[in-house]
């Protein structure tokens, strides 16, 4: 047995993510004691016509969100208890909304900072409808192996270690709700555990207070000793004792109080919760509460860590006289089921990775390159061209070799707006197109005939100088094979006119003495070329290619450092038109040659 | 419950009809002075200057002239703006009309569990405290108003005869509404008196304790709120309220200069039952904390670097019950975090740390702080197989 909460017991929870969460905590609860999830609906309009996931074992329940009240406990007509998880400034019309409910019997607020005014009226209407409210600003309600009601008892773990799911002989009513777990966990330490725990809250004059909790232990036979934990402030602990000694009482009473800090404190000062506050002639003070209790029969134990001693001996005194019997545990109990994460530390799994990366780790807090944190890399000097090597090459490049990249990637970064890639981007742009998409469509450009013939002009390069052919051997070979040399031919230079870009890059390598096979074979062979056709000269795409490959780059990267570097240049054409403010641009008709036939008559339909 | 000072105390009741003396709050001599310029009653009433500051006995402290007129109540402005009283320096003074009367009584309010409690007596001042037999109560359940019959019965109760039985009755009246419309938690005029110029009821002193929870549906409530224990807010503890109003959850701070034991426990209520116990060992609070409801690290951080400066401290308890819901191994991270920070300014030399706690991430939570030894703290950590505050009375063993 038990009280307020019990096995049908079932919720509604008025409210958004902070009751979604206890929901989660609910079903931990109702996983453990093997019963369905107890939460039949949620109230929170802003997600009407929603459902909200709910982790029950392994699987996920959806449980519905409705507008109002009534909507819910006309779709789940079994709701007969409502927890309120709505902001102090609308706790009170939730709250009346629920008691108003007929078919809601008991009503228990979360909310905190709920103004006492409107507490006593809830309070106050919830005893006029013969109904319970209880708090606000309460941690919840918790029957062993039966029904939770909020947050209270805390995680998984704590719940079993609390014995939550099974009866015990003890109630608990407290202010605190961290103090109900502390509480719960003594009883089920020093004692057989608990019956119903319940939270009142820490306000001034909460909605149901230890007198209406100690007249239904009174009457629930399971529960022979009741634990409250009180502290300074109001009188709830003076009217716990007067009731107490009034008759004689088949439940136990154990209190204590605390506050009696406050003797030797400056006057008045605020300590603890909303009601801990001690009047203006002493009364409420932590001595007269606890005097209070011990005058009328109570256990009164004179520190909190006195209190499981004296609450074992209260169990010891109830085992003696037969009223409880000793319990026998459970052989096995459920097992919260772990999340992959927490299996995987725990050894339990082994999971099948979907990718594999061998150059990038995220998992710290910063990233790191090849192994290489990014602030340590900044820190001693190393630049991008570095972060290029480690990322695409996987190796730490030299200051040499990441100057020359340096040099490709600023002679490589724009070609003005006439090119493919450019004339792509600004189009887009001027279509009113996004940054990135427009980017894209300059880069969709870079292919055979614009930007797209590093990678290819570096595999053959490297082809005829791994094979040591001669240029003219080579030479025989692609036209056989492939045609044209990519990274030769350019479409406006030549020989006359020739491509500074490449005359900078060759003169700057040159000048380093570093062996350079490739970019030495690739010039022999534009001597050939050139002297047939006076454009087919050694182009940018050729030169970076070859220049490359002598500085160890893998062949299917080469692209790579047209598209980087290009890239600069798209992303600035894009800002230029948007700064611009560009009309929409489209092709003049006499920009055309209409080769198309003449109109003429469709031809019925056969 | 929130204090409020006599200025917006007394605009509160002048709003709600209850006649109060004609007062101005000033910050200095000069506005004072030119005041008395724009304002008859100023320079034809005699006088009274209070320091408007949340200070108690302010008349043995003398910060109460009266009797004065306006170039009296000038000259002792400028005597107390700017006086040091313990940690709270005058910035404001209220100067308010001397109201000539004979009688004194008494009416207050008070909200109790069952609804609303008036309060009147015939006698006031001084004399009510020492007679309080005299006092008469109406007592009214939530919701409901008081009826003119029932306050006339009251203030016939308290010994009222004659006109004044109405005058009072009324009187209580518009306190009630003023109660109830302001949310208040507590209203008391001590003393009323009849005004002798007129034969009104006036209210010459207010106690006005305010609901500071229900502040959102008063948007004229534009004056801040007083500490409550006869001393300001310590700029550490004012930054402490800054974060607390900011966050989820809560974290709150109270200095206690002298004390040698430092509070830096979880919950509303295990924070009481930790003072207690540190009190019951014999040991000196340094002050009062708490932290509940899953704060931010962050805010936990910021509340410890507040403890962890705080003068003379021998030990820091770091105290905790079972956790519902507030993450351990979070909270803890910002505490850590803080250690490490007043670690490193030069703080925490020959500090004990004393550590208990339970709730969701216990154990990594307790592990951290475990770590910390390493790092050269002298911490202790224990679990929650310690009664709750076992390391008080472990942190305090040598008194």
């Amino acid at each position: 047995m038990s009280i307020l909460a019990n096995k049908d017991t079932r919720v509604v929870i008025q409210g958004g993510q902070a009751g979604v969460n206890a929901a989660r905590r609910m079903a931990e609860f109702c996983y453990l004691i093997k019963r369905p999830l107890n939460v039949e609906a949620f109230v929170y309009p802003p997600d009407a016509g929603k459902t909200n996931e709910i982790p029950y074992g392994s699987g996920l329940l959806a449980i519905p969100v409705y507008k109002s009240i009534a909507e819910a406990t006309k779709n789940h007509p079994t709701i007969n208890t409502s927890l309120v998880y709505i902001g102090a400034d609308r706790a009170m019309k939730g709250g009346m909304e629920a008691l108003d409910d007929s078919h809601i019997k008991v009503v228990s607020m979360i909310t905190e900072g709920v103004p006492e005014k409107d507490a006593k009226i809830l309070g106050a209407h919830a005893r006029k409808l013969g109904k319970v409210f209880n708090g606000p600003s309460s941690i919840g309600i918790i029957s062993a192996g039966s029904c939770r009601l909020g947050v209270i008892g805390g995680a998984f773990d704590n719940l079993v270690l609390s014995k939550l799911y099974r009866e015990g002989s003890f109630g608990v009513i407290t202010k605190s709700g961290g103090l109900s777990n502390e509480i719960i966990w003594i009883c089920s330490q020093f004692a057989d555990g608990i019956t119903t725990a319940i939270g009142i809250g820490g306000d001034a004059y909460p909605g149901t207070d230890y007198v209406s909790y100690l007249e239904m232990f009174e009457n629930d036979p399971q529960t022979k000793a009741v634990v409250i934990v009180g502290e300074m402030g109001g009188d709830l602990e003076e009217r716990a004792a007067e009731w107490y000694g009034a008759k004689k009482r088949r439940v136990k009473l154990i209190g204590v109080v605390s506050g009696f800090c406050q003797e030797s404190l400056p006057k008045g000062m605020k300590f603890g919760h909303a009601g801990a506050k001690e009047g203006m002639k002493g009364e409420g003070s932590a001595r007269s509460k606890s005097d209070a209790l011990k005058k009328a029969g109570a256990i009164v134990p004179p520190t909190f860590g006195a209190l499981g001693p004296a609450i074992k001996e209260t169990y010891q005194e109830l085992l003696k006289s037969g009223q409880v019997k000793e319990v026998v545990e459970p052989a096995s109990l459920p097992k919260l089921p772990k999340t992959v994460e927490e299996a995987m530390k725990a050894d339990e799994v082994i999971v099948a990775p979907l990718i594999r990366t061998t150059i990038s780790d995220d998992r710290g807090d910063e990233p790191c390159y090849d192994g290489y944190p990014a602030s340590e890399l900044i820190n001693k000097g190393y630049e991008v061209p570095h972060v290029i090597g480690l990322l695409w090459d996987k190796r730490l490049i030299s200051k040499q070799d990441a100057e020359i990249i340096k040099r490709i990637m600023m002679l490589s970064a724009d070609h003005g707006p006439c090119v493919s890639g450019a004339y792509g981007t600004i189009l887009a742009a001027c279509a009113g197109i996004g940054l990135s998409q427009s980017v894209a469509a300059g880069l969709i450009m870079i292919g055979p005939r614009f930007g797209g013939a590093v990678t290819d002009a570096g595999r053959f390069f490297k082809y005829a100088v791994d094979n040591k052919m001669s240029v003219d051997e080579f030479l025989t070979y692609m036209k056989k094979n492939h045609g044209p040399v990519p990274g030769i031919g350019h479409r406006v230079k030549s020989l006359r006119n020739p491509d500074k870009r490449v005359k900078e890059l060759v003169g700057y390598v040159k000048s380093l003495n570093i062996k350079t096979p490739c970019l030495d074979f690739a010039l022999q062979v534009e001597q050939v070329t050139a002297a047939k056709k006076d454009n087919l000269i050694l182009n940018v795409d050729g030169t970076m290619a070859a220049v490359l490959v002598d500085i160890g780059f893998p062949v299917d990267s080469l692209n790579g450092f047209f598209i980087l570097s290009r890239t600069i240049g798209l992303i600035g054409h894009w800002v230029d038109q948007k700064r611009q403010d560009s009309r929409l641009i489209r092709l003049f008709d006499y920009l055309v040659n209409y080769a198309a036939p003449k109109r003429r008559e469709v031809p019925p339909l056969k | 419950m929130a204090k409020v000072l006599e200025g917006p105390g007394m605009g509160l009741m002048k709003k709600w009809g209850i006649h109060v003396p004609n007062y101005v709050v000033v910050t200095s001599a000069d506005e004072l002075a030119k005041l008395g310029q724009a304002n008859d009653w100023m320079k034809t009433s005699k006088l009274v200057a209070k320091a408007h500051e949340a200070l108690g006995s302010r008349f043995k402290l003398g910060l109460v002239k009266v009797g004065l007129d306006l170039n009296g109540a000038v000259a002792a402005t400028k005597e107390m703006i700017g006086r040091q009283v313990g940690s709270i320096t005058v910035s404001q003074v209220i100067v308010s009309e001397m109201i000539a009367h004979k009688e004194e009584y008494y009416c207050a309010v008070k909200s109790t569990r069952e609804g609303t409690e008036i309060l009147v007596a015939n006698c006031g001042g001084i004399e009510v405290e020492s007679n309080w037999d005299r006092v008469k109560r109406l007592c009214l359940e939530v919701g409901q108003t008081p009826s003119p019959d029932a306050l006339e019965k009251l203030s016939k109760d308290a010994g009222f005869a004659g006109p004044l039985t109405k005058k009072m009755a009324d009187f209580a009246g518009k306190m009630f509404t003023c109660f109830d419309s302001e949310d208040a938690q507590y209203l008391e005029v001590n003393p009323v008196v009849t005004r002798e110029s007129d034969g009104e009821l006036v209210a010459l002193d207010a106690v006005t304790l305010l609901d500071g929870d229900a502040k959102f549906r008063h948007p004229d409530w534009n004056f801040a709120f007083a500490a409550e224990f006869g001393r300001a807010y310590s700029k550490q503890e004012l930054e402490v309220m800054a974060v607390d109003s900011k966050i989820k959850g809560s974290v709150k701070f109270i200095e206690i200069p002298g004390g040698d034991t430092a509070m830096l426990p979880a919950g509303g209520g295990a924070s009481v039952y930790y003072s207690d116990a540190v009190v019951a060992r014999g040991g000196k609070l340094a002050n009062y904390a708490e932290y509940s409801g899953d704060p931010p690290d962050w805010a936990v951080e910021v509340l410890t670097e507040k403890i962890c400066s705080l003068p003379g401290i021998k030990n820091i308890i770091v105290g905790g019950a079972i956790a519902n819901f507030t993450d351990v191994k979070k909270t803890f991270g910002g505490i850590i975090n803080g250690f490490r920070k007043a670690k490193s300014d030069g703080k925490l030399k020959d500090v004990k740390i004393w550590v208990r706690r339970g709730g969701p991430r216990e154990k990594e939570g307790l592990d951290a702080m475990r770590a910390l030894k390493d790092e050269g703290f002298d911490i202790n950590v224990f679990d929650r197989y310690t009664p709750l505050t076992d390391i008080v009375d472990k942190a305090l063993q040598g008194k």
